[in-house]
């Protein structure tokens, strides 16, 4: 397998690389950071429901990365729908041409779900639609990107889940949200051991200055501390040039 | 509330999924056994047909003939309608006179596993699966918790039939060990909320049942499969009711930690 750190170490190369959730938060931070490191003619798949926030998006990266010629895409799709992740493969798909190097794969898009006790979840249209989002959609996503090119020597895949120190932490009131990650984890998991020539990464961002955080506070009145997003990113960021962690691992900001 | 000199689980209201075979059908026969007269077994399952005769055999047996409700409600846990049966017929069946309510979540199944995690690219699969073995799970267990609530001398426990796959990943079971491992965390998040509820989670082990048979025939994973089909060759599965044993033990002595993951090996 090429290892394209021995030949110029801080670099994901020229690849594409799909960020779901991009519009806002984390998403739109670390879309931000990973467009420096992308190599010229890389292409961005920002994915989110809002057109306008991706498309001010794309207009401040094509401005900030002219010279890489970073070729960015607004993919304005709900998750929640099999159209919505058959668009994004589809895209994605059109540009996978043969000089790619790198794939790489952001599961960021979630919801935080209904904080509340677990008697009360007894709506099971409210679980499905929740668990959809969450856990069938992203498997989905991961799925039909992997199909995306065949395997082969010099082309490198990385798939990251976003996940959360409640995936592996029980909390009360946080049933769907913490069933939801743990899922995404065992998931990433098996996926990790299927797969030798993909290094997935469940990363746990820790609390950050987004509206998750803000609708969490409305809710629990618990302060977290929420850092700047881009603080987190820059540590997936550094995880990702680094390459050195171990296919299928959680890895919390706070540990690394 | 423990006490290792418990013989009997009281005068119990139990609820069992995927009774009509497998693991749940022994399930219902030893709680049968463990339960004082005027106990009821809520007997769920898609299969009419096989709960009815589990019922028949039941209500002939010593605990039938002792004073044993047994009642079939066919349904379909992952559609409203069947939840409701399910609930119904359950709070039909509580009275001031049952002391414990027992649930038991083992109605489930492998999902494919003839493929690997990357051929997964149909939500809708995805989402049927998470609704039969997350979804009717979480909502099931919720709305008997509503219909049947606390009070005084009331012992509820909650059983949630897991597996080793909740912990480990396995290679071709993308699907049953994500829907484990969803469950493991939906109980611990229950026993952390109500700490007077009783929540185990527990794995069976290699049980020698229609789910193995398609385990040890369709698993895409050659070692895996291998793995399987050589612990049936060399007599390695456990019986149902062997495994079904230590589940009782556990529920009798009742000293286990609400919330852990509890394997028929630890025993």
């Amino acid at each position: 397998m090429s290892d394209i750190n021995s030949t110029n170490p801080r670099t994901l190369g020229r690849g594409i690389c799909i960020i779901t959730g991009a519009s806002s938060g984390f998403g739109q931070a670390l879309a931000y950071q990973v467009s420096c490191y992308l190599e010229p003619r890389s292409v961005l798949l920002l994915v989110a429901r809002s057109g306008p926030l991706l498309q001010e998006m794309k207009e401040e990266l094509q401005s900030a990365t002219e010279e890489q010629q970073l070729v960015v895409h607004c993919v304005t799709v709900d998750l929640r729908t099999k159209e919505g992740v058959d668009e994004t493969v589809r895209l994605a798909r059109q540009e996978a041409v043969d000089e790619i190097e790198h794939v790489l794969l952001i599961n960021n898009a979630a919801s935080l779900g209904d904080i509340a006790k677990f008697e009360t979840f007894t709506n099971p249209d409210e679980v499905n639609s929740y668990l959809s989002l969450n856990v069938s959609s992203p498997l989905a996503l991961t799925a039909g990107i992997l199909q995306l090119c065949p395997c082969r020597l010099g082309l490198r895949w990385s798939v990251v889940n976003l996940s959360s120190k409640f995936a592996l932490q029980a909390l009360p009131s946080w049933v769907l949200y913490c069933t939801a990650k743990a899922a995404r984890n065992m998931m990433f998991s098996v996926l990790a051991k299927e797969q030798q020539h993909v290094k997935v990464l469940s990363y746990s961002p820790g609390p950050m200055d987004t509206d998750m955080q803000k609708e969490i506070l409305r809710l629990t009145n618990v302060n977290h501390n929420p850092m700047p997003c881009h603080e987190s990113a820059a540590k997936l960021m550094k995880l990702l040039l680094d390459n050195n962690f171990s296919s299928g691992a959680h890895l919390d900001f706070f540990d690394v | 509330m423990s006490s290792s000199q418990r013989t009997d689980l009281g005068r119990a209201l139990c609820i069992i999924t995927g009774a009509s075979r497998g693991f749940g059908r022994t399930v219902a026969r030893e709680l049968s056994r463990l339960v004082k007269p005027g106990s009821v077994l809520i007997l769920t399952a898609r299969s009419e047909e096989n709960l009815r005769s589990l019922e028949v055999e039941l209500a002939g047996s010593e605990a039938g003939k002792s004073g044993l409700l047994v009642q079939c409600v066919p349904a379909d846990l992952a559609q409203m309608a069947g939840l409701q049966s399910v609930v119904s017929a359950s709070r039909a069946a509580f009275s001031e006179h049952i002391d414990h309510v027992i649930l038991v979540n083992n109605a489930a199944s492998l999902g494919d596993v003839s493929r690997f995690t990357s051929s997964f690219t149909d939500m809708a699969e995805v989402d049927s699966y998470l609704s039969l073995n997350v979804t009717s799970c979480l909502c099931l267990t919720a709305r008997l918790l509503q219909a049947l609530p606390p009070r005084s001398g009331l012992c509820r426990s909650v059983v949630n039939i897991t597996s080793l796959c909740a912990l480990q990943p396995f290679k071709s079971w993308a699907l049953y060990c994500t829907g484990k491992a969803a469950r493991e965390m939906m109980f611990r998040v229950l026993a952390t909320e109500e700490p007077d509820l009783r929540v185990l989670s527990y794995s069976p082990g290699p049980l020698d049942t229609d789910m193995q048979l398609v385990a040890r025939s369709s698993t895409a994973d050659p070692d895996l499969k291998r793995t399987f089909s050589d612990m049936f060759s060399a007599g390695q599965l456990l019986t149902c009711e062997a495994s079904c044993a230590k589940l009782m033990k556990l529920l009798l002595e009742d000293s286990f930690t609400s919330g852990a993951h509890i394997d028929v090996f630890d025993l």
